[in-house]
């Protein structure tokens, strides 16, 4: 695969591409994560001056909000738009694509084999500076860095599945892989030895090889709770504040069904439940709207963890997600944000299949 | 959280049946007057597709000890095609149901045309015996779902 | 004048026995209190009809996990039923309730607003990686012992209302030293359960006056000092980007608020999308904008749609991942707006909402405040 050797670190080097491609005109606007120096504060930029760039931080290490969700509407403005987008958010896009909420008609998608992000709680107590200096280090070595999302030490799907542009950082320096002719196209130019290389399997072999341990524990860990029991241990604190669907880059409803009035229940409905059971929980329909929303987007979670981010009760939603996504998406051998192509299980269907269940 | 294992208790099971085929069904089981328990309970759906898993999950919160979706077979729905995807979406609900370790014997699909009265008290009595073996639904009593 | 309910050993105890015993004689239907969770490790708002589960309920939670106006409204939401309900709450509980009723979103006519001396809670995240500490702390508090202010959530060690508002009945207990708790009717309703009770309103109240007066005194003191921090701190443009600066746009603030009641907030509405064409206009102009977009948009404009029914009860602060003071800086708003209408969020004194209501002449000082502002300056206080 042609690949562009990047003479300083990643960062910069992307930094480097993407000023080159504002100032070239080859794009209208960057997204991109930025970090202002003065405060360390963190954000995802849009942005269409050159000098800007200063402030992007391409590879950092955080995840305010899942870009593939913050680039949704963005991308069907027609513009041109280089995106670095970390592999969920990458899946993330593709998955609402598929659901018409974005587009990849006028967009340069960059990501990386991706080491994982920090929790917001820990970009917020400022523990950043700290932080990112050993998890480049760790990350270069294959290595997992301490303090990653529950849902980022898990990750397998650390390699971008489909982007143009996708960098690798190994012990051997940092490479550039063009994978589609848009990639060729826009980095026309762009200074920068050619050769042809691809990823370091090795690399990505030991990588694979702690998430996938990680990922077993995390599953195992949730299996503690099981059941009815386990089910009420895991969601009982819910304060059904449904901020992790408000953060989920697949739950695009503007209006989500648990928020509409089919959730209202009228007087009579109290009665009968509490002449039923004695006692009834208030607001109702806590759980009723986890297990709801497993059905409605589970098979299409791409375990980027915000959902447990912004959890106000720590309640581990993500990996719960995670796990029981992989076995409802399992079902139709489907991979969230593999291929826009591939379509999603709940729109389509076959004759002959699932013989057992009816 | 109370579970009870009585055998002598009439389930109640929340059936949504579609108008087309499964509800017809169960008129023609009446009107042949086939013995089928009063554990069932219908619910006439347009079709089988209409029904939101979530419907499910909320009998199956609610207390109902068991929950039937019925629908025409394969290739014979009404809309065409609805009940294909009722049958990805129970599998979908199903594998969530096993993946939290939750009951999912308490959720049956089960595909009944119109002229299969006697399927539909056959389904009904197999069913509810199932149920009545597995005891009421603990969900019947737990107040914080 | 107030009714005395004898406590011996346990104060929360002595409410638990008061609610079994309001179900037991049928003076109300159901009884809406805060239940700890199976996990041990936070509350839930429960509404019981069956006395036995009172038993397992907790008067006083020393969390405030769901704000307990959410839980009335969605009780009633769909208008009122033949139950009587009491519910047990918080003070900011109650105020938030009276506005929601207000508002048309909760309809008390067979509800029983109870509250108690409310000594603040313990901030949802800490009780959450520590419930047992949590519970230490939150005795302490009750028993009028000194906790440092870090522990306790911020909206509690600045609110002045933490007695006496406009509940149907209410629960005095400071200054007492947990021998008794003074039942203090406040309508009609609540001295109609004291009379079903045959329970006797004879009881003085001067040592808890004074307990409460003194309180306030303290509280009103440290209110003003966060009222005067926040206000630097949010001053110009600067300085709410400064706090703000870690806002994602999840909106869990609007999602815990009791009063934002909308089902589809404005702001997540199609009307408040801007079309993707100008949102990269608008980048061009500024060489580049922060995404997800329109963040101080959100929360000033949420400021002006629910500021005057504030009861700064603090969820948006415990429900904010990031850690954004959103409460204290609602608060000093809402402080500043209620008393441009004289108005005190609430408050269950017939006074209409602000902003429901006018008068044909008033704030008469509006238009100079703002025709005599110089260009770029403040305008006159």
């Amino acid at each position: 695969m042609n690949s562009i050797v990047m003479k300083q670190d990643a960062s910069t080097a992307i930094r480097e591409l993407l000023a080159y491609l504002l100032s070239s005109s080859r794009v209208d606007a960057v997204l991109t994560m930025r970090q202002v120096p003065e405060t360390g504060s963190c954000d995802l930029g849009l942005i269409t001056d050159p000098s800007g760039m200063v402030e992007a931080e391409p590879f950092l290490p955080v995840m305010t909000a899942n870009a593939g969700q913050a680039l949704s509407s963005i991308s069907m403005s027609g513009k041109r738009i280089a995106a670095v987008l970390k592999p969920c958010e990458l899946r993330g896009f593709t998955e609402r694509v598929k659901r018409e909420q974005g587009s990849f008609d006028n967009l340069l998608t960059i990501s990386s084999i991706c080491g994982g992000v920090f929790p917001l709680e820990k970009v917020i107590s400022g523990d950043l500076e700290k932080l990112v200096p050993r998890y480049i280090e760790k990350t270069a070595r294959a290595e997992a860095p301490r303090g990653l999302r529950e849902t980022c030490k898990a990750c397998e799907e650390f390699v971008p599945m489909n982007a143009d542009i996708s960098v690798s950082v190994t012990e051997h320096g940092s490479l550039m892989h063009l994978h589609s002719d848009r990639a060729e196209e826009y980095t026309e130019g762009f200074e920068g030895e050619r050769i042809e290389a691809r990823a370091d399997q090795s690399h990505i072999d030991r990588m694979m090889k702690s998430r996938s341990a990680a990922k077993g524990k995390l599953f195992q860990s949730l299996e503690k709770s099981s059941g009815l029991d386990g089910l009420v241990d895991l969601f009982g604190k819910c304060v059904g504040c449904h901020g992790c669907s408000r953060v989920c880059p697949i739950c695009y409803c503007q209006h989500c069904d648990f928020e509409s009035i089919n959730f209202d229940y009228n007087q009579p409905y109290f009665q009968e439940s509490l002449e039923a059971r004695g006692a009834l929980r208030l607001p109702p329909d806590t759980i009723l709207f986890q297990l709801g929303r497993l059905t409605h987007m589970s098979f299409s979670c791409v375990g980027c963890g915000m959902c447990s981010d912004v959890c106000p009760v720590s309640i581990p939603v993500a990996g719960i997600f995670k796990k029981t996504g992989e076995r409802t998406a399992g079902l139709f051998d489907y991979v969230p944000g593999r291929d826009s192509e591939e379509p999603i299980p709940v729109m389509v269907f076959k004759e002959e299949e699932l013989g057992d269940i009816g | 959280m109370i579970s009870d294992k009585h055998d002598d208790f009439t389930p109640r099971i929340t059936s949504f049946l579609c108008k087309w085929c499964s509800y017809t069904g169960a008129d023609l089981a009446g009107t042949n007057r086939l013995q089928y328990p009063t554990s069932i309970i219908p619910i006439q759906v347009m079709c089988s597709s209409r029904v939101d898993p979530v419907f499910l999950i909320k009998a199956f919160l609610s207390g109902s000890d068991g929950v039937l979706m019925g629908g025409c077979h394969p290739g014979d729905c009404h809309y065409e095609t609805g009940n294909y995807h009722t049958r990805r979406r129970f599998a979908i609900l199903k594998e969530i149901f096993d993946s939290l370790g939750l009951e999912s014997d308490r959720l049956k699909l089960s595909w009944i045309s119109a002229s299969e009265g006697p399927k539909f008290a056959q389904v009904s009595n197999e069913y509810t015996e199932q149920i009545r073996k597995m005891g009421k639904n603990p969900t019947r009593k737990s107040v914080f779902l | 004048m107030a009714a005395v309910l004898p406590v011996g050993s346990d104060l929360s105890g002595a409410m638990n026995r008061f609610l079994k015993t309001i179900l037991e004689k049928d003076i109300v239907d159901a009884v809406l209190m805060p239940m700890k969770v199976p996990s041990g490790d936070s509350f839930a708002w429960i509404i019981m009809s069956d006395s036995s589960i009172v038993d397992d309920a907790e008067a006083m939670a020393p969390v405030m996990p769901v704000q307990g106006a959410r839980a009335l409204r969605s009780l009633t939401r769909k208008g009122e039923g033949s139950i009587r309900v009491l519910a047990l709450m918080r003070p900011c509980e109650i105020r938030a309730a009276i506005e929601l009723s207000k508002l048309g979103q909760v309809k008390t006519e067979n509800l029983i607003l109870a509250a108690y001396d409310c000594p603040g809670a313990v901030p949802m995240d800490s009780f959450v990686s520590d419930p047992s500490s949590g519970e230490d702390l939150f005795r302490k508090m009750l028993a009028g012992e000194d906790v440092s202010a870090g522990e306790v959530k911020p909206s509690c060690t600045s609110c002045v209302e933490f007695s006496m508002t406009d509940a149907d009945l209410h629960f005095g207990h400071f200054g007492l030293g947990g021998t008794e708790v003074l039942l203090i009717p406040g309508s009609p309703k609540g001295m109609e359960i004291l009379e079903a009770l045959e329970l006797p309103a004879d009881r003085e109240t001067s040592i808890w006056d004074e307990a409460v007066r003194k309180r306030r005194e303290k509280q009103v003191a440290s209110r003003d000092a966060a009222f005067e921090e926040t206000g630097e701190n949010i001053r110009g443009v600067q300085g709410m980007l400064n706090v703000f600066a870690d806002c994602i746009s999840c909106r869990n603030c609007r999602a815990a608020c009791p009063i934002c009641y909308c089902r589809l907030c404005h702001f997540e509405s199609e009307t408040a999308k801007q079309d993707p064409n100008s949102r990269l206009d608008s980048a061009v102009t500024r060489g580049g904008i922060s995404l997800p977009a329109d963040r101080m948009l959100f929360h000033t404009g949420r400021m002006t749609h629910m500021s005057l029914s504030c009861v700064s009860c603090g969820q948006c602060s415990d429900a904010c991942p990031a850690d954004i003071p959103v409460a204290q800086v609602f608060s000093f708003v809402a402080d500043r707006t209620q008393k441009a209408f004289e108005y005190s969020a609430g408050r269950n004194d017939g006074d209409p909402l602000p902003l429901r209501s006018f008068m044909k002449s008033e704030l008469s000082g509006i238009h100079e405040m703002v025709s005599d502002a110089e260009p770029g300056g403040h305008a006159h206080e």
